[in-house]
């Protein structure tokens, strides 16, 4: 069974104008060991497709009009408020873009990290490596060692001692890793990775997507990587989905879509990226507007 | 990403800064408590100026009392009812608006003139004259202003004008801050080094370019603070320091009513929702100015 | 840390000092004369003298700055003309009754506000914001005097269940003097009567004086709350499953504070200044009353030092405010 199968997926956004229809009918299925990039413009919904996974899309504003979101065989637009938040953390992580901004500026990293860890152990201890029945102090402390554990996973040196420290005491790059770290102490089966590299140097980069790419193999997991950053996507996705105006255009093996695109909308994609050979002044850029509705 | 096509400028019928004044007018109008606190606050001006020849009782104003009628509960001979000389109250508290209301917008208008003055010589000149001049502010600052009021207006002696000279002392000091800080904001902006290298003046360049473009954080302040000067005024009233009876003021008119609590309430509750009233409409006022003038304060 | 507490205090000296020369200055310039005022009207020529030489005012008044500053800091705060009693005596009777209600009025204000404006933001838009918001303007628009009498007329005359005005029945010994404040003395003493018939007293002068601290705190709390629950960090604590009650109560409130600390630290010095309103109201024997006794008689003594007492409350707490800054963002702290 797949690990995530979405399937027609339609979704409409009120806004001052009225309602919009973002998403027209989107289909995705991500097995396990699979890294699906999705790929499109700003406004062509990619995020808003990550964030209906989760369903962190709240109802005013957001409405969804058909389709199914099937994980681990429960469809997750008809789960209950309780079921999804057991599931967000534990089953689902998330990352977004801007590691600054999304770490708590006034809290130690380590009061995140083990409030993250907690919520998902609460239900299942056995990922604290604790019984059913273990007491509330033996959970926060084998929370922590799992919080520093994953510090030291991700790269973080001297992750003991630096569990204490503040966001701003972090690099970019480090928060970034932070960020991965919070999203996988729950051991989750799929990581949703919002634009997890846009903000940082391109060195750096490398680094994250290293250590996504490492963390696929080692736990199996599956992962929606959302990018406009066609280079991100050769680097370390096995699949590409490239989206447009909230559909998805084409999707398959990497290989396959980017070597050998069906759609004009992707050749013309892979023609825009500049490559050391393009001359000054070829710059080709694409015309045809996003909708007007913001992602 | 975008077609090349360039789209045509659309010529202005008015110039921008009518077309912002008029936009801004119009977010206003959506607030229906700005609109509200508006109207009282037009109401209460025209009152203010009209009471003398609009009230129902004008004799009693003068002192003519009518202690057959006294401490008459509100009937629809005097709708607030009557006080302790039978005096109708309701025309008591329409002529006590003048003086609580003039003299607090009169607080603010020397507030603002004396404050402006100094915190835009202090931000736009800076140094020591700065800071000497900042000193000073906070100095003033540190003194509780309502006791350092009531000193100067009783050390002055009775009277409207010494009162309201008393409270603006306290009041200019906030105003200085704001237009200091504004002024500097504004002083290293290009139109400002355009102006100078113009070879315009300091005045020429502060009164010309600068001030017109911080009004909008003075305005908002004054009419939040009127609500509150008007307050203070009433408060020395109600201590006794600054308007003493039988001029009518709001302040002095709820001391009055103090000793006659609580068997004849009227007395006192017409003139404190008075001051409710006046307060009130004029936060509503300046609250709503806030949410169309300051773009950062969106709610 | 410690070192900026200890340089912040040594910063304060110069300020106090401008502080009384100001003070000093400003009560000499006004008109009015104190002597000639206690003396009374029929006073002769000699006996008016005679009192200006007994306090002082017939030297310089250079001099008579000098003698008030070196008098300042071993205690000698000069003597009240009315009462014939060291100032700082006076203040020293005085101000735990002000203390106590001033504190009474931010409890009451900081622990009914912040939830308040807490629940205002997250049901913003909705009833429970709405009513938030009315009691919010009425707040801040009601005059402390006026909400003082109607207390009086609703729950003293009327209803009958507390007491008209005092601190304490003239008939009662008040608890042993530990603090000064009369409720938290009768607690250490283990009387609950004591406790009782103080609270009693206390309560409503301070619902008087909170009202407007308690919505200004209010609405400042919404604003903050409002803005933090828009942050990006907010959204990855709820996609990482975080309880709606954990993310508000935990992370939000200490993200939202930093800016209701600046309205409570400035409220203070309001509430400080302003107690005479309110101690007139319900005959509270406090600092305000005295001060108001002193600018009637013109006696500028007492009220240089009321001021300067004020002013150092006002000061320290602001030092407070701006360490407590530090705990709330530990962006700011200080090495």
């Amino acid at each position: 069974m797949a690990l995530l199968d979405i399937q027609n997926l339609q979704l409409a956004m009120r806004s001052y104008e009225g309602e919009t229809q973002i998403l027209h009918g989107i289909d995705l299925t991500i097995e396990r060991g699979e890294i699906w990039g999705m790929v499109g413009e700003t406004g062509s919904g990619k995020s808003l497709t990550g964030l209906s996974v989760s369903r962190l899309i709240p109802s005013p504003p957001g409405r969804y009009l058909a389709g199914t979101i099937d994980f681990a065989g429960k469809d997750l637009l008809k789960a209950s408020d309780r079921d999804m938040r057991a599931l967000r953390g534990r089953h689902i992580g998330m990352i977004f873009q801007d590691p600054t901004t999304n770490l708590n500026p006034v809290f130690r990293i380590g009061t995140q990290l083990v409030d993250v860890a907690l919520h998902a152990g609460h239900n299942d201890p056995s990922i604290l490596g604790l019984s059913k029945d273990a007491s509330r102090g033996a959970m926060k402390k084998a929370a922590r060692k799992t919080a520093i554990e994953m510090l030291d996973k991700v790269g973080i040196p001297n992750a003991s001692a630096r569990i204490d420290d503040y966001p701003h005491q972090f690099s970019g790059g480090m928060r970034q890793r932070v960020l991965i770290a919070m999203a996988m102490v729950g051991k989750p089966d799929l990581l949703i990775a919002d634009e997890p590299t846009t903000a940082l140097d391109v060195s750096v980069q490398a680094q994250i997507l290293r250590l996504i790419h490492d963390l696929v193999a080692e736990r199996n997991i599956g992962v929606l990587l959302i990018t406009h950053n066609l280079g991100v996507v050769a680097q370390i996705c096995t699949h590409v989905a490239v989206m447009y105006r909230g559909r998805i255009l084409e999707s398959g093996p990497v290989r396959d879509v980017l070597k050998h695109p069906t759609h004009v909308y992707t050749q013309a994609l892979l023609d825009s990226v500049p490559t050391v050979h393009t001359k000054r002044g070829e710059l080709r850029g694409l015309s045809g507007l996003s909708q007007e509705a913001s992602a | 990403m975008t077609t090349t096509d360039t789209a045509i400028v659309q010529a202005r019928p008015q110039s921008a800064r009518m077309e912002n004044w008029g936009r801004a007018f119009y977010r206003f109008r959506q607030s229906w408590l700005s609109i509200v606190g508006l109207a009282i606050v037009l109401l209460l001006i025209v009152v203010a100026i009209l009471s003398p020849y609009i009230v129902p009782h004008p004799e009693h104003l003068q002192g003519v009392t009518n202690t057959a009628a006294r401490f008459q509960p509100p009937t629809a001979g005097a709708w607030f009812g009557t006080n302790e000389l039978g005096q109708d109250i309701f025309s008591l508290v329409l002529v006590g608006s003048r003086i609580s209301l003039f003299s607090g917008m009169a607080v603010v208008f020397i507030a603002i003139v004396v404050g402006t003055t100094v915190g835009a010589i202090a931000g736009y000149f800076g140094g020591w004259l700065d800071e000497i001049l900042m000193r000073l502010t906070d100095l003033l600052l540190t003194i509780p202003s309502l006791i350092l009021a009531m000193a100067v207006a009783a050390a002055l002696g009775t009277g409207v004008f010494n009162m309201i000279i008393a409270i603006a002392i306290t009041w200019w000091p906030a105003y200085a801050r704001l237009v200091r800080g504004e002024v500097i904001g504004k002083k290293e902006e290009q139109f400002v080094v355009a102006a100078r290298a113009l070879g315009a003046n300091a005045t020429r360049i502060l009164c010309r370019h600068i001030l017109p473009n911080i009004v909008s954080p003075i305005v908002v302040k004054a009419s939040l603070d009127t609500g509150f000067a008007i307050l203070t005024v009433a408060s020395l009233g109600f201590v006794g320091i600054g308007v003493k009876p039988p001029t009518p003021e709001w302040g002095t008119l709820l001391s009055g009513a103090r000793s006659y609590m609580p068997d004849y309430w009227w007395t006192a509750v017409a003139p404190g929702t008075a001051i409710f009233l006046a307060v009130l409409a004029f936060n509503l006022l300046g609250d709503g100015l806030r949410d169309v003038l300051d773009p950062k304060a969106r709610r | 840390m410690v070192r900026f507490i200890l340089r912040r205090l040594v910063l304060l000296v110069p300020v106090l000092i401008g502080l009384t020369l100001l003070l000093f200055v400003v009560a000499r310039l006004l008109p009015g004369d104190p002597v000639g005022l206690a003396a009374g009207p029929n006073a002769s020529a000699e006996t008016i003298a005679q009192l200006r030489e007994q306090f002082g005012f017939d030297q310089s008044i250079p001099l008579q700055y000098w003698t008030y500053l070196t008098g300042l800091v071993q205690g000698d705060w000069g003597t009240s003309v009315f009462t014939r009693r060291p100032v700082f005596a006076d203040i020293l009777e005085f101000l735990p009754a002000t203390l106590e209600l001033v504190f009474a009025a931010l409890f009451l204000a900081i622990v009914i506000g912040i939830p308040l404006g807490l629940l205002g933001a997250v049901y913003r838009n909705r009833f429970p914001d709405y009513t938030t918001r009315i009691l919010a303007l009425g707040g801040i628009a009601m005059p402390r005097f006026f909400l003082g009498l109607l207390l009086q007329m609703a729950f003293a005359a009327w209803l009958g269940w507390l007491p008209l005005s005092g601190r304490y029945p003239f008939i009662e010994i008040p608890p042993e003097t530990v603090t000064g404040f009369y409720t938290i003395d009768a607690l250490i003493a283990g009387d609950w009567y004591a406790f009782q018939v103080a609270f009693a007293h206390l309560a409503l002068p301070a619902i008087a004086m909170a009202l407007s601290p308690l919505a200004t705190i209010m609405r400042m709390m919404r604003a903050s709350t409002i803005e933090v629950l828009q942050q990006d960090y907010v959204m990855t604590e709820r996609a990482l499953g975080l309880s709606s009650r954990l993310i508000l109560f935990k992370y939000v409130l200490k993200n939202a504070m930093t800016s209701t600390l600046t309205v409570i630290g400035l409220y203070v010095s309001w509430l400080l200044g302003g107690t005479v309103l309110v101690e007139t109201v319900f005959d509270w024997p406090g600092l305000g009353l005295y001060a108001t006794q002193a600018i009637l008689t013109q006696d500028f003594m007492p009220v240089i030092g009321v001021t300067l007492v004020i002013a150092i409350i006002y000061l320290l707490t602001m030092l407070v405010v701006d360490l407590l800054y530090g705990v709330f963002n530990p962006k700011v702290r200080y090495a």
